[in-house]
């Protein structure tokens, strides 16, 4: 009896070869990109993401890049095919486009999308999604925080070829760099990506001679259905039901209101649906999320509480479906702002899903991270060169308490997976000097595990500069917080203050500039002397706090990570019992 | 049961048409159905499907007051 070659099972050692190639070609195309590229948000910052297609627009290779982008990614590559059509593609040409209507995460990230041939036949796309850190609009670095419109937050660009058979669309990059504050870094951060893909091309051809085109794709398509066999076991573990959690954010930068977001996840057998039905319609400023950010904040959660081995490909996503009413803030329509969408709210979609199957997946939740990528922009000439700069300042804050230990401090939002820029660099960089980074005592959400904590840092503007900054942050009011579990506290809030040169209070930009927002505010022109202090938010807290291991109160004193004050009043520490 | 229809654009419109049940972008090809006597653009099959064995069930709970 013969066998057929193209189903036979292949052997999992051959299965684990394949899986990690393909890690490592997405891998590699980071390096190139984090080497190559012009700015700090992608040397520094690593905000991009490197991925592989097959042809039919199945995700076969991801690596530990940035969750929101690998998720949009989904989208972004299938959706594009199917737009342009799969036949429009030749060799050598590369596609780009940022459109967050068409599955992006927001404007800022520029999607490049590369056809893979091996002979004369198409194999599959190799892409790269990167945070370019200006493109126009009406703020600088282009995260317009009192955005009503998407034409405001910075130039939109449908799914184009800039390069066609390996040359490059120059009127396209003309049309393209005019539009943007910062040219050079956009030529040097578009060409790093592109650069990227085309190292991807030679790897992944290099792959397809060594094993032969039919092993890869059959090995491929395997690993996706391994994927999803494994995906659905681990859901078939959820005892099924419904599940529901809500929350709110406090604003949206342009309403001081708050808004709703609902969820409602069902269990079913090996499979789930996760409802967003009952979330507020989309609001007028831009913390809007786009389908991408909705879906990338599911699979983020999901993944989360689920087993860490599954091989991340198209097929550990197939059992999820996602409902995202289009016009709500969970699906914003065109020409709705959304640029806020994917460091604020994204990580709250995330953590609401996750609390949701507290009561199914006890063990493996944990409460609510901090939750605001504290986005602080600012560009403007700089002292020292005459030349105008732009950079996308991000900090990291606590993460939530799990069940089983203490929140991460000072993380970067789970949407972002990015890093904080070192203090030496950003010097360099730009006109402003650290004073102060440090952790934040009692940030923390109280707990049995504690949240983790928040950062302060403390800029200056340095002599004779004027710097034009942007804020969009969230968690700064009262009730805000990041939510605790089984009892557990909430975490510290967020908050961005300036001292004006000669004052000797700090105040928020509402009191100092009047702006509608504390939190989220748009081109504000600061001059040397001037001080800005940015403290990013705390996790939640899991559990009693009165249930905490003594010696770890303890340790959190001496360490500073807790006052004595608040380890006597809220942890009951110095009691009888602790001696 | 429900048909492909190919989306056509002109060049001025620059706006995607979401699926009505799951909210994703339809980007060249709409399921084109009846269900229940209206018309709905879907993404594909499935999504139908779900729309049958999820949204009007749950719209039909909601409705009754249950959960």
């Amino acid at each position: 009896m013969s066998t057929d070659v193209r189903t036979e099972s292949l052997d999992p050692v051959d299965l684990t070869i394949v899986n990690n190639a393909l890690l490592n070609i997405c891998r590699e195309m980071g390096v190139t990109m984090m080497r190559t590229a012009f700015s700090p948000i992608f040397n520094e910052g690593l905000d991009f993401s490197c991925v592989l297609f097959d042809r039919h627009g199945n995700m076969i290779g991801q690596a530990e890049f940035c969750p929101a982008q690998l998720a949009a990614s989904l989208f972004i590559v299938r959706w594009t095919v199917d737009e342009l059509g799969v036949d429009s593609f030749e060799p050598g040409d590369v596609v780009l486009y940022n459109d967050p209507y068409r599955g992006g995460a927001h404007i800022p990230e520029h999607s490049v999308i590369r056809p893979v041939f091996y002979g004369e036949e198409l194999f599959g796309f190799v892409a790269n999604v990167g945070h370019l850190a200006e493109i126009g609009g009406k703020a600088v670095g282009s995260f317009a925080a009192d955005a009503t419109e998407v034409f405001q937050e910075g130039l939109r660009i449908p799914p184009v070829k800039i390069v066609k058979r390996d040359e490059n669309d120059m009127e396209l990059w003309q049309l393209i760099m005019a539009n943007h504050r910062t040219p050079r870094n956009t030529w040097g951060d578009l060409n790093a990506q592109i650069g990227s893909l085309r190292v991807a091309e030679r790897s992944l051809i290099r792959l397809l001679d060594r094993y032969g085109r039919d092993f890869i794709e059959r090995a491929a398509g395997q690993l996706l259905d391994y994927s999803e066999r494994w995906m659905r076991s681990e859901i078939a573990a959820i005892p099924d039901g419904s599940y529901e959690f809500g929350q709110a954010m406090e604003d949206d930068g342009v309403l001081a209101e708050p808004v709703w977001f609902h969820v409602t996840v069902t269990v079913d057998g090996d499979g789930l649906v996760v409802d967003w039905t009952g979330t507020d319609l989309q609001v007028r400023g831009p913390i809007n999320a786009t389908y991408g950010v909705t879906a990338g904040a599911v699979y983020n959660a999901i993944f989360h509480v689920t087993e860490q081995n599954i091989p991340k490909n198209s097929g550990a996503y197939r059992p999820i479906s996602i409902i995202a009413p289009p016009g709500s803030a969970v699906n914003v329509s065109y020409p709705g702002p959304s640029v806020g969408g994917n460091t604020e709210t994204h990580p709250k979609l995330a953590d609401m899903v996750v609390s949701a199957l507290a009561p199914a997946l006890p063990d493996r939740v944990s409460a609510a991270e901090g939750g605001s990528a504290c986005n602080f922009l600012f560009g403007g000439f700089h002292p020292k060169t005459g030349e105008y700069y732009a950079n996308y300042h991000l900090e990291g804050g606590g993460w939530g308490a799990k069940s089983y230990g203490d929140g991460n401090d000072a993380v970067i939002v789970k949407n972002g997976n990015c890093r904080n820029t070192p203090v030496e660099i950003f010097e360099t960089c730009y006109p402003l000097r650290v004073l102060e980074y440090s952790l934040m005592h009692d940030s923390g959400g109280s707990g049995m595990h504690r949240g983790g904590l928040g950062t302060r840092r403390h800029f200056l503007v340095t002599q004779g500069a004027e710097v034009t900054v942007n804020a969009l942050l969230d968690r700064t009011k009262e009730g805000f917080g990041a939510w605790g579990l089984e009892g557990g506290g909430p975490g510290g809030r967020a908050a961005i203050l300036v001292k004006r040169q000669g004052e000797s209070e700090f105040r928020t930009f509402s009191e100092a500039f009047g702006s509608v927002s504390a939190s989220k505010f748009t081109n504000i022109v600061l001059w040397s002397g001037d001080e800005v202090i940015i403290e990013s938010p705390g996790g939640g807290g899991y559990g009693d706090p009165l249930m905490r291991d003594r010696a770890l109160v303890e340790e959190d004193v001496f360490e500073g990570f807790v006052s004595a004050q608040a380890a006597r009043e809220v942890y009951g520490w110095g009691s009888p019992e602790d001696g | 049961m429900g048909e492909w229809e190919t989306i056509r654009r002109d060049v001025w419109e620059t706006v995607v048409t979401p699926c009505t049940c799951c909210g994703q972008v339809v980007a060249r090809r709409l399921w084109r159905t009846e269900v229940e006597g209206e018309a709905l653009r879907f993404c594909g099959p499935d999504c139908e499907e779900l729309y049958r064995t999820y949204v009007l069930p749950r719209r039909a709970r909601l409705e009754s007051g249950g959960r």
